[in-house]
């Protein structure tokens, strides 16, 4: 099989990972739970995986690295923390139901700052427009259906110039592009631990700057006697027992990513993917979403074709041993911006681990699908 | 004798403890005794007598000064530190 569905979580992953999950599993119970040595190694994997989480993203202190099940549930937490209802709240196009949904549970004016796929000054045109009297702004550093760069630098100095605190969803770049959450001066970044940080299913991270709310109850092994919820960072966000073997396996996969650079591997997913690109572009009755400037565009391609359906194209690839996630890839959002909310893409998504071999055969084979 | 430098959680003491360990200093954590938390579980370190003046300059430096500091005698009776 050829895996390129890394944007929905990352299947390869580095050997030092799974022995980190089977290690935890066999010597770590749960942290701040007792001084005996299980707990303390937990405790210890899990400081440890808050500290290389806080280098990688410029985070100044560990205790602002909060552990969450995913980026949904981070996104959760940070929207619930500023957001309440009839809230005016700015969104890029490009959201996903992670972000559109908790919105709308919530009831707020939500604003979209639509702007044209792969044109970053049209973005930043456009959340200039909505910002003024927004209580909150979030905003995708990529989007998961086209790879889609958003020029987040920019929209965080627009918003800190408004005043209005922002959200970054960064469950497509976390791992593959490098960023510093302290220089972004974001509120929040909101990230999974499964996808380019190639830790297990079931871990998140939400980086936090600012101000939070619980958003979940329970115990957290200290202020026991409290019938609240610690108000100190990261206790207050982190009810119940941790994901210990995932978290440990997270730690493996970020020491990994920290190795390698966020960039080098940027630079290797954009190497293959061009190659794909390339291999693809000019088939009859496929229309490709390929940005014309390779830097705003990471290794997440989109594609229609003409006269066959996303749904059955993706069955036929997988049936020829090619992983791709098909429709509307949970953020009908994007679809609607570009304009295709009514059939959907077939989206391929490059990881660290695809060869050009790997690219070439999928290529081919896409090709006679198509055919 | 000990001393027992009260944290504000799990992590603060963790990060208490790596601090010290970089500027040569061997620590422990471990969870508090009952006396020492008005709210039920909390988490410390433990320092040598030796070292408590130069681990209390250290983490006030670094910004995470101990919630309180007790001074535990060999018989394991605390004192609250006021010093």
């Amino acid at each position: 099989m050829i895996y390129l569905d890394c944007a929905a979580t990352s299947f390869q992953k580095p050997e030092s990972v799974h022995r980190a999950v089977a290690k935890a599993l066999k010597t770590m119970s749960s942290p701040g739970r007792g001084s005996y040595q299980y707990a303390m190694r937990a405790a210890d994997t899990v400081f440890d995986c808050r500290s290389a989480l806080a280098e990688l993203f410029h985070v100044p202190t560990p205790e602002n690295v909060v552990f969450t099940c995913n980026a949904t549930h981070a996104l959760n937490i940070a929207i619930n923390s500023l957001v309440s209802a009839g809230d005016k709240v700015v969104i890029s196009g490009y959201e996903h139901n992670a972000v559109t949904r908790p919105l709308h549970a919530i009831g707020a004016d939500v604003h979209i700052a639509a702007s044209e796929l792969f044109d970053p000054e049209a973005a930043i045109a456009a959340f200039a427009r909505e910002l003024p009297g927004a209580k909150a702004a979030v905003c995708c550093h990529v989007s998961n259906v086209f790879g889609y760069i958003l020029p987040v630098e920019r929209i965080a100095a627009l918003c800190r110039t408004e005043g209005v605190p922002l959200i970054i969803d960064a469950s497509q770049s976390a791992g593959s592009i490098p960023i510093d959450f302290t220089a972004l001066g974001a509120a929040f970044a909101a990230m999974p631990g499964h996808k380019g940080l190639l830790g297990p299913q079931g871990t998140g991270v939400l980086l936090c700057a600012a101000e939070a709310k619980p958003f979940l109850f329970g115990g957290t092994g200290s202020e026991s006697a409290s019938p609240t919820m610690p108000a100190y960072l990261p206790d207050q966000l982190e009810a119940g027992t941790h994901n210990v073997p995932g978290i440990a396996g997270l730690l493996a996969g970020t020491q990994w990513v920290n190795e390698m650079g966020p960039q080098r591997i940027l630079e290797h997913e954009r190497r293959v993917s061009e190659l794909f690109l390339d291999r693809i572009s000019g088939v009859p009755n496929v229309q490709v979403y390929r940005a014309k400037r390779s830097y705003v565009q990471t290794g997440v391609i989109s594609v229609r074709i003409e006269g066959l359906d996303c749904e059955m194209a993706a069955q036929r690839l997988s049936e020829a041993g090619i992983c791709v996630r098909s429709g509307l890839h949970c953020a009908p959002t994007a679809h609607r911006t570009v304009g295709t909310i009514d059939t959907g893409t077939i989206r391929f998504s490059i990881s660290p681990f695809n060869t050009e071999h790997e690219i070439n055969r999928a290529s081919m084979i896409f090709r006679e699908i198509v055919r | 004798m000990q001393y027992i430098l009260m944290c504000k959680s799990l992590t603060y003491a963790q990060r208490s403890a790596r601090t010290l360990e970089r500027a040569g200093i061997t620590s422990t954590v471990s969870k508090a005794p009952p006396k020492t938390s008005k709210n039920g579980c909390a988490y410390c370190i433990k320092v040598s007598a030796r070292v408590r003046a130069e681990a209390l300059s250290i983490l006030n430096s670094a910004g995470i000064p101990p919630a309180r500091v007790y001074r535990m005698s060999d018989d394991g009776t605390l004192q609250e530190d006021e010093t």
